[in-house]
């Protein structure tokens, strides 16, 4: 076995003299008893079973949008216990606030009357749904199903990059991936006390069932789906069979009387909670997108009724913002009285005029994000790219200076990942899914999203990234 | 009770595997015909590659006539197994089915849905050099058949019996009963005509031919013995009550189908037409074949079925 040490950052599993962390040295000593051919063996069944079983995502931009596997490295990501509590502890935190900044955002507006955080730069974004002021959400509950986005500096800190308060997808792979990897290496899982995570669907069932409109009786819940053309279309067919739901899309469903029902062979039904895996702009052509063929005309009349609950709310987009990322620790300090149990990204905004003078004369060294945008698109790696593209992507944040925040490039840490018989240092990130339903519950571990291109920061999916599985371990005296 | 996206996709999906398992078959019978009479009677390998065509017509109109028998076969076959527009191809159609099961998947099982992709992969993964040689196209369209019938298996065995799998089984039993009376349709008036002109080994060839790709041979056997007389044989497609080819067994299953998911009170549209015609095919016989009205009859049949269809689209799809 060759074990190949990064030369910078934090590496997950190998200290500074190059000897194993106490908690992988039990994986390291079984990795390193398996021939190459075991491995690679083992690696073919691998890949055979991803295939077999469809277990994909779609590429945008092919024709007719091509299937790709997600590619999974076997090798484990392992967070001890005493290090999850204080991730967790911090979710719980943000979770709680980002719940709460919604509320009043869509109620009081107490905070940008005391001015935490500048109103103009609330009110004048898209995701901000006006149509949705005074309006309150069954349970009070915007962020039902929250996945954010978790990195580790050179010092092994680890810090929020960013919340995806919208359709974050991902969960799946996470299972899958503990399926697979006890299928194709059971040897691993038996020498750990690795927390489970099978039951997050029956979790993601409860709490959609938490915030239905009808009271005492079995209330039917459907996950929305734009169909089979939709990158995540994997996830949300697996999710609807796990929960055992049905999964609908646009068409399936009618608004009557301002009740919703989906359309069945034999007369309809009516429908309780949507879990959607479409955005807001598409929810209801006749409250939002005109075009959208992919909702349900009508449907905001109904949530408005109170008649159905839509998770997560309408309008929740605003609060995973990038640019309301960087008041985030504000945000916890006024709601909770707390200090942020998690750092995050010192991050420059562009609507600022000094912050945009910085992040202008310091291009060279910044990573510059559009505020709006997700997967890794429309973003610029400073310190990666050519003279020339750093001025045309100036020239074009000129244009719009608040659609843009820039960060110092965070050294990620990185992890042994298997590529080409050897084990090489790669990037990771972690995106931990947490439930808001009657409590706050926070999946243990997460998505392990790994950039399998030597030297790339960047993980995700759509540009070339893969994924690990993640193990949390029990607490020894639990 | 199911949605009516979901039990349109189902129904598809059944039409798809079952028609994608027609197509495998005919290519391998036809093939082992056109192998066995060639050097005997051209004509007769040319008529069953240019049946086949009119069976699974997806071939574009222009495509100019074959001089060359092999380049009509060779043609045929890639275009009836592997071409991606050919939409009687099998791999058209076990592309849609597949395409229909993963937009259904939470109604159906891993099981169902690991056979049909991992056949569906297998047949994507030839290419049009490696089928060019007989042996290894055979193998491969015998491998592509093997993963049908274990994907039925798998439905038969892990499904529930909901109504999902009444609309699966619905769109299976009458593709299948379509198709049959297609081929009977395509392949009976030369078969009939032919019986003075062709010598005798030949004409019994054909005989044999069609009862095997209708998978009918053995079951054939077992009720008329070992011999071929062609009023057995059309007695037997037409009218057997047992064998699941039979277009008299394919009919009562589709109406069997259809009156398990009409409500119980009430028959619906598309339960009516086939109800009807499944009585028709059951108090039908000789006599039918005797006054030469098969022809007429097998037309009368297709529009019916065709109409069935229309009305199940609409009654229950809202399509």
């Amino acid at each position: 076995m060759k074990w190949v040490t990064p030369k910078n950052g934090f590496d997950e599993v190998f200290d500074a003299r190059g000897r194993a962390r106490p908690h992988y040295a039990a994986l390291i000593s079984i990795l390193e008893s398996f021939t190459k051919e075991d491995v690679e063996r083992r690696e073919r069944l691998q890949q055979l079973t991803l295939r077999n079983q469809g277990i994909t995502f779609t590429v945008y931009g092919e024709k007719d949008g091509l299937e790709r596997i997600f590619p999974f490295d076997f090798v484990p990501r392992i967070i001890p216990a005493a290090e999850w509590k204080g991730i967790q502890d911090g979710l719980i935190q943000r979770i709680t606030t980002l719940n709460l900044f919604l509320s009043d955002v869509y109620q009081d507006q107490k905070c940008l009357k005391d001015g935490v955080i500048p109103a103009e730069l609330i009110l004048s974004r898209k995701e901000y749904k006006r149509a949705l002021l005074g309006l309150v959400p069954p349970r009070k509950i915007y962020t039902h199903v929250v996945g954010t986005d978790i990195i580790r500096n050179d010092r092994g800190e680890y810090l929020v990059l960013e919340d995806n308060c919208r359709v974050p997808s991902g969960v799946s792979y996470v299972l899958e991936n503990r399926n697979l990897l006890s299928r194709v290496f059971p040897e691993f899982l038996g020498s750990y006390p690795v927390r489970p995570i099978k039951d997050y669907p029956t979790l993601l069932l409860e709490t959609l069932r938490f915030v239905a409109p009808r009271r005492g009786q079995n209330p039917v819940v459907v996950l929305l789906s734009p169909g089979i053309h939709n990158s995540a279309y994997f996830e949300h067919s697996f999710l609807a069979r796990e929960m055992g739901v049905p999964l609908v899309e646009g068409r399936d469903l009618l608004v009557e009387g301002n009740h919703l029902f989906m359309r069945r062979t034999h007369g309809k039904r009516q429908v309780d909670v949507i879990y959607r895996r479409i955005d807001d702009d598409f929810l209801d052509p006749l409250a939002f997108r005109r075009d959208s063929m992919l909702g349900v005309p009508g449907l905001l009349n109904v949530y408005r009724e109170g008649n159905v609950a839509l998770a997560n709310a309408p309008g929740a987009g605003v609060a995973d913002d990038k640019s309301v990322y960087a008041y985030m620790p504000r945000l916890i300090k006024y709601y909770l009285g707390e200090e942020p149990l998690l750092p995050q990204v010192p991050t420059y905004l562009g609507h600022k005029k000094d912050d945009f003078k910085y992040i202008a004369e310091h291009l060279d060294r910044l990573v510059v994000k559009t505020t709006g945008d997700a997967g890794g698109y429309g973003m610029l790696m400073g310190p990666f790219a050519s003279t020339k593209e750093r001025e045309t992507y100036l020239a074009a944040m000129r244009k719009n200076p608040g659609n843009y925040i820039a960060q110092p490039l965070v050294e990620l840490s990185t992890h042994p990942t298997h590529i080409g018989g050897k084990f090489e240092p790669r990037r990771v990130d972690l995106r931990p899914f947490i439930l808001y339903g009657d409590r706050i519950r926070v999946l243990p571990g997460g998505l392990t999203r790994v950039a399998l291109r030597p030297g790339s920061y960047v993980v995700n999916s759509s540009q070339g990234g893969g994924s690990k599985d993640t193990w949390v371990l029990a607490p020894r005296d639990a | 009770m199911i949605l009516s996206r979901v039990a349109d996709g189902l129904y598809w999906m059944g039409r798809y595997l079952e028609r994608a398992e027609n197509a495998t078959r005919l290519l391998l019978v036809t093939e082992e015909l056109s192998t066995e009479v060639l050097g005997l009677d051209e004509e007769l390998a040319r008529a069953a590659w240019q049946d086949l065509r009119a069976i699974f017509p997806g071939f574009p109109e222009s495509e100019p006539p074959f001089r060359q028998l092999a380049a009509l076969a060779s043609a045929s076959l890639l275009g009836l197994s592997i071409d991606q527009e050919n939409r009687f191809s099998v791999f058209y159609s076990l592309k849609k089915a597949r395409d229909n099961a993963r937009s259904v998947r939470e109604a159906l099982t891993l099981e169902v849905f690991i056979n049909l992709n991992e056949t569906y992969r297998e047949l994507e993964g030839m290419s049009r050099r490696h089928l060019a040689d007989p042996a290894t196209f055979r193998s491969a369209m015998q491998s592509t058949h093997r993963g049908l019938m274990s994907t039925v298996g798998a439905i038969e065995h892990t499904l529930p019996r909901d109504a999902g799998w009444l609309f699966l089984k619905l769109g299976e039993s009458l593709e299948r009963v379509f198709r049959t009376v297609v081929i009977l349709r395509i392949k009976l008036p030369a078969l009939v005509s032919a019986e003075p002109k062709v010598d005798l080994p030949l004409f019994y060839s054909q005989w044999r031919s069609l009862l095997r790709g209708l998978s009918c041979l053995e079951n054939y056997r077992k009720v008329f013995g070992a011999r071929l007389e062609p009023i057995d044989v059309l007695q037997f497609l037409l009218f057997d009550p047992l064998s699941p080819r039979s277009v008299r067994y394919g009919a009562s299953a589709v109406k069997e189908h259809l009156d398990r998911i009409s409500s119980a009170s009430e028959l619906s549209q598309p339960a009516r037409i086939v109800g009807k015609l499944a009585a028709e095919l059951s108090y039908q016989g000789h006599d039918l074949i005797r006054d030469g009205q098969i022809l007429p009859f097998l037309d009368h049949v297709l529009t019916e079925l065709g109409r069935a269809h229309d009305a199940l689209s609409t009654v229950y799809f809202g399509t």
